[in-house]
């Protein structure tokens, strides 16, 4: 379903140069799970945020069901964020004005279809918030906001899912509650790349790819996973 | 649930931001509406002083320099001289005011169309004190100063029966059914006048005739009002045409008195406007910068929103109902406070006017403080929606 070809991105120029990817290329196959990890600078976010047209690569190519979306517009890039692709972050990045129901509500406003909260309703409950849908993220639990978060990124029907260290603010127990989540949505058929540090995670991927320097230099599939 | 209500949610949580930018169209607003207030406060008063005090035309005679009675602007102030004009020159007169106005109107009925008020101005004295007695033809007079009121008694309803203004009642303690004399004639109060504000309360009035006889001024008269009851009479034409044709008088308009008068207050008004443009323009860029610091402040936010689906044209609009909601507001704040600076200084400007509510501007107020508000939040807007997620999510 996603195809990543020799995508490279740099910051910056002269002296202040920085090759964040080095023509890294990937597959993603529909129902695929697949845990990048990599220290710190190692070009992770960046590759999630390139793959989701959050951040314009240098050069290389993203294909997104036999479509190039690295290249497109403002416009069409909106398409595809309401539908096909949602995030999920490490700092959950919720609206602090609004409660989580409003915030899940906020994609489907933004398609021009903010009447659903049935749906909304549905889906929070799906994922253990169903008493907590008037609260605000302040009043919230890291735990809880992450759940928030992935309502939100469900809310749209994605098939490709983009987790830049969901648990990563988490102890381990929450941590593991909200992988469980994404295991399940997993299953449901939908892919999942996920961004982690923590080695626990990672291993409970169907597949792992380790990045350094902006290069992939390991992948490893996972047959043991349930 | 909308888009809108999401931004009045987020409206509500930055309460003091908002206010602070409706601050800036608030005062511009203010000063636009107190400025209108003021003028509309002055031009009334010109406009009810016109309708009360104001026959289309004066005739004086053409060497004295008798005051015009407009209102305030000469109250009290009546010289009387030596020089009077013949009461034969009337039917001239006449003719060619009726004429004039026929013309105009395409009139082809013969008879009077214009109402001629004479009016003699002597000095005496009754009970002691000095008094301007008028001399009056009672039934055109009743016409042309419509807004009498005979409070108490009855109208001058015979040659040697009075009407004494409120005020000179009061000072001379007259009373309905009592007698005065002039010169030894013998004349009975009808009636007192209720208070009008103008130099009237002062007066008495008395049939032309009676004065005539008492002061031994026969067939002359100090002036003569001339009213068309019309509004396109051509005043003007009547009063060149006077001018130049009876020897001795002269006519005024009192549109062109009018015209001087409401120039005055129509410069003070544009001078002030340009000042509430220019206080306007100084708010609008209050809230450029409020708007500006203010999508700095929500990068994230807009990250976020862009992230879950929100395209340009989206964020743009997040602003703009925002700058319609510091619209809103700094249009009501800005017309309150408009009204009531104007009722703080616009006595000061023009003198004794009565302040009032204008209902009328809170719709231009709250037109104008949107517009502006609209417009101050353009460029931030788009610049907001430019911002890049990733950019976004990076600077936090």
């Amino acid at each position: 379903m996603l195809e990543i070809n020799n995508v490279t991105k740099i910051y910056g120029e002269g002296s202040a140069r920085v090759v964040a990817l080095d023509r890294v290329s990937l597959k993603v196959e529909d129902g695929d799970f697949i845990a990048i990890m990599g220290p710190s600078g190692s070009g992770k976010s960046t590759f999630l945020n390139i793959i989701g047209g959050l951040d314009r690569l240098t050069s290389g190519e993203v294909i997104l069901d036999g479509h190039r979306i690295d290249n497109l517009g403002e416009n069409d890039l909106v398409d595809i964020r309401r539908g096909k692709i949602a995030y999920v972050f490490q700092q959950y990045h919720l609206l602090p004005s609004l409660t989580a129901m409003e915030n899940v509500l906020l994609p489907l406003i933004f398609c021009g279809d903010g009447g659903d909260e049935q749906k909304v309703e549905t889906i929070l409950s799906r994922v253990g918030l169903g008493k907590r849908a008037e609260h605000k993220p302040s009043q919230l639990s890291g735990g809880e906001q992450q759940r928030v978060a992935i309502a939100r990124a469900l809310v749209s029907g994605p098939s490709l899912i983009l987790a830049d260290e969901p648990t990563g603010n988490m102890d381990q127990k929450t941590g593991n509650e909200i992988l469980e989540l994404f295991k399940e949505l997993n299953q449901e058929g939908r892919s999942i790349l996920m961004v982690t540090h923590s080695a626990d995670i990672a291993r409970q991927a169907k597949q792992i790819i380790t990045l350094q320097d902006g290069r992939i230099i390991s992948k490893a599939v996972q047959q043991s996973v349930r | 649930m909308k888009l809108y209500q999401i931004v009045a949610k987020d409206v509500m949580r930055r309460k003091r931001r908002v206010l602070y930018a409706a601050l800036g169209v608030v005062i511009g607003t203010m000063t636009v509406v107190g400025v209108l207030t003021m003028a509309f406060a002055g031009q009334a008063k010109i406009y009810k002083q016109l309708e009360q005090y104001g026959p289309n035309l004066t005739v004086i005679p053409a060497v004295n320099n008798l005051d015009m009675k407009l209102g305030n602007l000469s109250m009290g102030t009546l010289t009387v001289g030596d020089n009077y004009i013949p009461q034969s020159e009337l039917p001239a007169i006449r003719q060619i005011a009726d004429s004039n106005i026929r013309e105009v109107m395409k009139i082809d009925d013969q008879g009077n169309i214009a109402t001629l008020a004479p009016y003699l101005y002597e000095n005496t004295k009754v009970n002691g004190v000095s008094v301007v007695v008028v001399g009056v033809d009672p039934e055109p007079e009743k016409l042309v100063k419509s807004w009498w009121n005979v409070g108490k008694g009855d109208y001058i309803n015979g040659p040697d029966s009075v009407l004494v203004g409120s005020l000179a009642a009061e000072l001379l303690k007259l009373n309905v059914g009592d007698t005065i004399l002039f010169n030894n004639n013998e004349l009975k109060i009808a009636g007192i006048l209720d208070e009008t504000g103008s130099s009237d309360d002062y007066q008495i009035f008395a049939p032309l005739a009676s004065v005539q006889k008492a002061f031994d001024k026969d067939g002359m008269i100090s002036s003569l009002d001339i009213r068309a009851l019309c509004n396109s009479c051509p005043v003007e034409t009547i009063a060149d045409s006077i001018n130049k044709n009876i020897p001795g008088v002269t006519a005024i308009a009192v549109k062109q008195i009018a015209k001087s008068e409401m120039g005055l207050v129509d410069k003070m008004s544009n001078l002030m406007l340009a000042l509430g443009g220019i206080t306007l323009a100084v708010g609008l860029f209050g809230v450029v910068n409020t708007m500006m610091s203010s999508v700095h402040e929500r990068i994230k936010d807009i990250g976020i929103m862009r992230a879950v689906g929100a395209s340009r044209n989206q964020i743009i609009k997040v602003f703009i109902y925002e700058a319609l909601i510091i619209g809103v507001l700094g249009g009501i704040g800005g017309y309150f406070l408009g009204t009531a600076l104007a009722f703080a200084i616009g006595p000061l400007v023009f003198e004794g006017t009565a302040i009032s509510f204008v209902p009328q501007y809170l719709p231009l107020a709250l037109g104008v403080s949107i517009v502006v508000a609209v417009a101050a939040t353009i460029y931030p807007a788009i610049r907001a929606s430019q911002i890049r997620v990733a950019d976004s999510f990076r600077s936090v």
